[in-house]
């Protein structure tokens, strides 16, 4: 008893102490022709944040290219399979896995299908530690707009949003990690379960940017791969990476903002060209790693 | 009594971990100025974030902007010279730098698209100055939000989105 109390309190210290530093401390390992370095002694730390769009951007960009009126749900991951989920890692997965059809569901107006969302998103939320952040007012507040998929939108993406800031404040890092990456999956997953291969095409355009968004979601779970679950999904999403670095790039062009408008004009940077064999090839590592998770054929 | 009190500073260190985490968490939404709620087209972007950091130091957050979309950047912090935070924003490829507020009359919100899909970084420099008193922070150090909003860019010419 007295040992296991020793390395209960010397557990909560080291992670307390953790917690305070306010972040692990990276170094950018991307200095490749320098334009303008920052200068050492006058920035003494750093800390890097690495962040990740989310689900809701890619499938409200799907909408918008042209799929309004797409009401296919049959790839969606069956709320009948949250009974499967037991362990940690799978519960945090499928939580983003679900948190995703749920926003899929409202973004395209698919309103029963949002309510049966929510009910699982809700019970595995619960069982994750989110409870607080997915109450009984979100879910009238769903109810009361089936039918407005523009208000559907934004009260799903206040649950993805509201349930992320739980994970973040109460400090469940792996947690939050496996369900941003769940989420993030799920979003290509669908989109690559709607699209077909067109040369050009905006959508597959995205799917091909992609690649920055996996970078980065890989170098979140890389500040949480201490825990054994987030390291097997950085193993796959390592996996999934190396198929994305197929892509060849090109110079991107250079532009000027239409006159009048406020916005400036980042030019610069590269535009990724995806051949069809390479587009194949990620559309097959996704189908398997996710299925992985949702435990489904 | 040695597992009573074992109990009670597990319980300190406990709270104090969860306070400080609680401290700036929401700040960004609180205090940078979000134009979704004036009724326009931008969206709140996922990528925003607010910390607690030390007075002095540099933060980065490295973030995926697309192409096709307009962006708002606001910087916003509790300091006194909160209108005064300066920072950067490189392409995180290439580390050229692409915008200094400094060079902007210090401007705390950026507007841009750009050409390309593309890692940025946003560096942050959290200024020294006088923070609000709170019982969960020291006094040099200072919540820091920086909030991200995105829209469609408006059509031109035959712009396929």
């Amino acid at each position: 008893m007295k040992k296991s109390s020793l390395f209960f309190l010397a557990s909560i210290t080291a992670f307390t102490l953790t917690s305070c530093s306010g972040g692990e401390k990276t170094e950018e390992v991307e200095n490749t022709d320098t334009v303008k370095v920052e200068d050492p002694k006058t920035n003494p730390v750093s800390e890097t944040f690495f962040q990740v769009p989310s689900p809701g951007e890619m499938l409200t960009f799907i909408k918008m290219v042209g799929g309004a009126k797409n009401q296919k749900t049959d790839f969606l991951n069956p709320v009948s399979n949250n009974k499967n989920y037991t362990d940690a890692k799978s519960k945090a997965l499928n939580f983003g896995i679900y948190s995703c059809d749920l926003s899929y569901c409202s973004i395209f107006n698919i309103g029963s299908e949002s309510l049966k969302y929510f009910g699982t998103v809700k019970t595995l939320g619960d069982q994750i530690g989110v409870s607080t952040a997915i109450n009984p007012a979100i879910l009238k507040r769903l109810q009361d707009n089936v039918g407005s998929s523009d208000s559907l939108a934004v009260i799903t993406d206040d649950v993805y949003f509201s349930s992320f800031e739980a994970l973040e404040e109460s400090k469940q890092g792996p947690t939050l990690a496996l369900v941003v990456a769940g989420g993030w999956l799920e979003s290509i997953f669908i989109a690559v379960n709607l699209a077909k291969y067109e040369a050009n095409s905006p959508v597959i355009e995205r799917l091909a940017d992609q690649k920055y968004t996996l970078e980065n979601l890989i170098e979140f779970l890389k500040k949480h791969e201490a825990d054994a679950n987030v390291a097997a999904v950085k193993t796959d999403f390592d996996s999934l990476l190396a198929e994305f670095n197929k892509i060849s790039e090109k110079d991107a062009e250079t532009a000027k903002v239409k006159d009048g408008s406020k916005s400036a004009m980042l030019n610069g940077g590269k535009q990724l060209v995806i051949t069809e064999d390479v587009y194949k090839a990620i559309v097959a590592k996704i189908k398997t790693v996710r299925n992985s998770y949702t435990l489904t054929k | 009594m040695k597992y009573i009190v074992t109990i009670l500073f597990t319980a300190i260190i406990s709270f104090s971990a969860f306070s400080q985490a609680g401290v700036c968490g929401q700040f960004h939404k609180k205090y940078c100025i979000l134009e979704k709620e004036k009724g326009t087209k931008w969206l709140y972007n996922a990528q925003s974030k607010s910390g607690l950091f030390n007075q002095g130091m540099v933060s980065k957050l490295r973030c995926v902007i697309y192409k096709g979309m307009d962006y708002r950047v606001s910087v916003c912090c509790e300091t006194v010279l909160g209108d005064k935070v300066s920072y950067k924003i490189y392409d995180a490829r290439t580390n050229e730098m692409l915008f200094d507020n400094s060079t902007a009359d210090n401007t705390q919100i950026f507007e841009f698209q750009s050409i390309s899909t593309r890692q940025l970084i946003i560096e942050v420099v959290v200024p020294q100055g006088a923070t609000e008193k709170d019982k969960h922070k020291s006094e040099n150090a200072a919540c820091v939000g920086l909030l991200i909003e995105n829209k469609v860019t408006d059509k031109q010419g035959f712009s396929q989105y």
